[in-house]
């Protein structure tokens, strides 16, 4: 299994755990990351919020990167996902559309044909992976532990556009956790979105929105929660104490894990090498409970 | 000598047709694929706006069918093939084996007592189980024990038999097999009713998720006193008695995506009974109907709304709610709605959630719009020869329709065209005697 | 860079990509709104209220409200709308139109703008800090060298055209 490895803005520049944690663990699954050259940020949310066809075009030149590597592309960003395969539909749909931005790729010497298959992190690990095979390869299952799964909006939604997992009560990041030995338990609120997109124009309101949410999941009494977004991870983790603050709620503090950090560690990767020194919220105390075990 | 009307379907519109026909003196031979007549009527606990109880009012009919020396019923039965043209129709009917003899069964149920075989009862909508042997519900008619063989131990392993060694009558027969009889007829009356539209893809509010999410047609049997709870509201996830109560209107209608555009054209009218219902059951309960548009276009019907609202205090809050979630902690169900009168999103707690779901076409319509040489609209429903000038008649000649196979409607209504089939049917009839 | 031309405005193909969004099929369920997380926060924002604005062709009075900023691309309200309208694209459309016109938008967007159009993407690999308070790099983690546009001048071109009035 070989994949097109887009970072994205978030990850390339700041989110180095998640990108570190990947990279360790797709060796270790028999999946194989081809690097990118000639990418660029794929123009979600500000581009598409000013210009449709500059965004559509940011888009379709890192789709065309990977079309002339002949491989499927796995954006890590659950943003960067949906602007992919909203722009494949557009483009498919528009021809108008795409001969706007065919042009613009031809500047570049770019030629994108819509073949791309654009696949999740999720489904990577949950479908081509499969289940089984992370079962069976995890050599230090993470038991006693809950963790909460939060997919992330864009990775459930729009069910007409992509199908990555059900949007209303998706299981995939669930199945996950357990595949790593950790329990977890399906809560209502699941399936919130962790509010970052607002932090552009009211970052209070942001804090609000992802502090409810965090809220009910320590009231459930979850040891941790865990995605595969950088956005949200963001939210969750490195904006933790702004959200304890406006919430006035000191017992917020809990650990938030990228998905294949915590898969990272049930196979017994070295923590550094998940890039767990960069997650701001308190991980260590789960950390050593995972590594004495 | 005239020859006999074909009436297929057994329900509420298929009773009146038949028993008009029979009344004026002509041949009636009533089609219904399940073991008893009666429809979806039968399974009601009240009828709107009158509050009549349903079967007390449908019971007397079904029982002058099956007595009147005009009227044959054939259960177990469907259309399988019509050859022919107005006048005359030789139609084939294949007939599934009961497994029991009709002449000798009495009824008493100790068969259905002493299986020892358990299924999901699909009469009382899969609240509680029945046995592979069973009396369709205690009004049934016929009142005759009916095997369901994909079930039945015998059938499926060559044991038990259970049923014949304690059957007082000596009415079961596992000798039976299903055959195929032709009917001569001067014309035809398609009366195959409807089906509830399956809310499970309306994934947002939790049906068969949420085991306190129930459909309409699951409630009536809730709330009445032969269903499963004998009346009680007893919800089904722990048995507490729902005293707050949320109705969601046009669950599946009105809908560019999942479900039908079409309205139920029912559903703002029997939610308001079922509110009732509660009400007087209760008058401490809570019960809100969120609605989009009430749709009170019948005689007495305004009122009777009117009446749920101001006397007996139902709740009606215009908007769609977008989500039903369940609270793991409370394990109480929430609704999220938009209260659009006000312009605020608000939730709101209760113990049960009713989805008042769309009426849909039967899949049985297919083979039979076939057999017929019929077309159905895309929905599936049987279409008129013209909406407005010739509303019961099909597009063949000799073959007629009334009642839900043709889209949703009330009882009133499917009575109506009922007794307006029968004329037509009878005016064939002298037509070619 | 960002020229927002404020004389020139084709925005003809914005209008009529709103006009296709069937605003004025919305039967005013809630649906959208009772879903939407930003609702509950923001006194002001109500997809419903908004797509009723639309459908009443008062675009020039939203064009000129936070509100159309304030949507946290959730994606409930297009995942469950009956009638398959969908808020958050007739959000977007209206920023591009905000933009267009040279309206209020948040101011943070410049920034963004700017940094894709410097380097390909909104920042440059950052110094992060760790939760002992060190600052560790992608090279200290052994990360590749980050990705970029390898024909810059064709791409700053590319981008600058783009974001000009009148070639949406």
């Amino acid at each position: 299994m070989k994949y097109a490895l887009y970072l994205g803005c978030t990850v390339q520049s700041e989110q180095f755990g998640f990108e570190a944690s990947v990279r360790e663990i797709m060796p270790k699954l028999g999946v194989e990351l081809v690097d990118m050259n000639n990418t660029s940020c794929c123009g979600f949310p500000a581009l598409s919020s000013v210009s449709k066809t500059a965004w559509l075009y940011l888009t379709a030149r890192n789709l065309a990167v990977a079309e002339e590597m002949g491989m499927p592309v796995l954006p890590l960003c659950n943003g960067c996902h949906l602007s992919f395969i909203e722009a494949k539909h557009y483009l498919a749909e528009d021809s108008d559309l795409k001969a706007k931005v065919d042009n613009r790729l031809a500047k570049e010497n770019l030629s994108y044909s819509g073949d791309v298959e654009i696949v999740h992190l999720l489904e990577v690990l949950h479908d081509k992976i499969g289940l089984k095979k992370i079962h069976e390869s995890v050599t230090k299952p993470l038991e006693g532990i809950k963790i909460a799964a939060h997919p992330g909006c864009h990775a459930i939604r729009p069910s007409d556009l992509q199908y990555v997992d059900d949007s209303e009560n998706p299981v995939k990041l669930d199945d996950l956790i357990r595949a790593t030995g950790a329990e977890t338990f399906d809560y209502p609120e699941k399936i919130d979105c962790c509010g970052s997109q607002l932090a552009v124009t009211s970052g209070r309101s942001t804090l609000k929105i992802a502090g409810e949410k965090l809220q009910k999941v320590v009231s459930y009494g979850f040891d941790g929660l865990t995605t595969t977004c950088p956005f949200c991870f963001k939210m969750y983790d490195g904006r933790q104490r702004a959200i304890m603050g406006t919430m006035k709620d000191r017992t917020l503090n809990i650990p938030v894990f990228y998905y294949t950090q915590l898969l990272g560690l049930a196979l017994e990767s070295d923590p550094d090498k998940l890039g767990l020194m960069l997650n701001q919220s308190p991980v260590d105390a789960l950390v050593e409970r995972i590594m004495e075990k | 000598m005239d020859k006999p009307v074909l009436v297929i379907g057994g329900g509420v519109a298929g009773i009146q047709a038949s028993l008009d026909l029979a009344d004026r003196g002509l041949k009636v031979h009533l089609i219904e694929k399940s073991p008893s007549i009666g429809g979806v009527m039968a399974q009601l606990d009240k009828t709107f706006p009158t509050m009549d109880c349903s079967i007390c009012i449908l019971a007397p009919k079904m029982i002058e069918c099956s007595r009147h020396p005009n009227i044959t019923i054939h259960t177990l039965s469907t259309v399988k093939n019509v050859e022919g043209n107005e006048g005359n129709f030789t139609v084939t009917v294949n007939k599934q084996p009961r497994s029991v003899d009709e002449s000798k069964c009495t009824g008493c149920g100790i068969c259905s007592e002493k299986c020892p075989t358990k299924v999901k009862d699909e009469w009382q909508e899969g609240l509680t189980e029945r046995k592979a042997i069973s009396i369709m519900f205690p009004q049934a008619v016929p009142l005759t024990a009916y095997i369901d063989r994909e079930n039945c131990l015998y059938f499926q392993k060559g044991v038990c038999q259970v049923c014949s060694k304690v059957c007082p009558a000596g009415a079961i027969d596992y000798t039976q097999t299903e055959k195929d009889i032709d009917i001569d007829v001067s014309s035809i009356i398609v009366a195959t009713g409807f089906q509830e539209y399956d809310p499970i893809e309306l994934k947002e509010y939790g049906y068969k998720r949420y085991p306190d999410v129930i459909t309409a047609m699951e409630f009536e049997r809730l709330v009445c006193a032969s269903g499963p709870t004998h009346g009680h509201l007893n919800r089904p996830s722990d048995g507490k008695i729902a005293k707050r109560i949320a109705f969601i209107q046009c669950v599946g209608s009105r809908s560019q995506q999942k479900g039908y555009p079409y309205c139920s054209s029912v559903c703002c009218m029997y939610a308001t009974k079922e509110a009732v219902l509660i009400k007087e059951h209760d008058p401490d309960s809570e019960v809100t109907i969120f609605y989009l548009d009430l749709k009170v276009f019948g005689q007495g019907f305004q009122e009777f709304v009117n009446r749920a609202d101001s006397h007996y205090g139902v709740e009606y809050v215009r908007g769609r709610p977008g989500e039903i979630r369940f609270d793991p902690i409370t394990k109480n169900l929430k609704v999220w709605y938009e209260d659009t009168a006000k312009g605020a999103a608000a939730e709101k707690e209760v113990d049960l959630v009713i989805l008042c779901s769309n009426m849909e076409a039967r899949p049985e319509n297919k083979p039979l719009a076939e057999a017929l040489g019929l077309e159905l609209d895309e929905w599936g429903f049987f279409q008129p020869k013209d909406s407005i000038t010739n509303p019961i008649e099909t597009q063949k000649d000799g073959i007629f329709m009334c009642g839900c196979c043709h889209g949703p409607r009330d009882i009133p209504e499917s009575v109506a065209e009922a007794s307006g089939t029968a004329a037509c049917a009878a005016e064939v009839a002298r037509r070619y005697a | 860079m960002t020229s927002r031309d404020k004389s020139d405005f084709n925005t003809k193909e914005l209008e009529e990509a709103i006009r296709k969004m069937h605003s004025e099929v919305c039967d005013q369920c809630g649906k959208c709104t009772s879903a939407c997380p930003v609702t509950k926060e923001i006194e002001g924002f109500n997809p419903r209220q908004l797509v009723t604005k639309v459908a009443l062709g008062q675009i020039d009075e939203l064009l000129a409200e936070e509100a159309i900023w304030t949507c946290t691309t959730c994606l409930k309200c297009r995942e469950r709308c009956p009638e398959e309208i969908s808020p958050y694209d007739i959000i977007l459309v209206l920023r591009n139109l905000a933009y267009r016109r040279g309206l209020n938008y948040p101011v943070g967007y410049d920034d963004f703008i700017k940094g894709i159009n410097e380097r390909g993407y909104i920042s440059s690999p950052q110094q992060m800090r760790t939760r002992d308070g060190e600052r560790v790099s992608r090279v200290n983690l052994g990360l590749p060298e980050p990705q970029v546009p390898m024909r810059m001048n064709a791409f700053k071109g590319n981008l600058e055209e783009l974001l000009k009035a009148g070639n949406d």
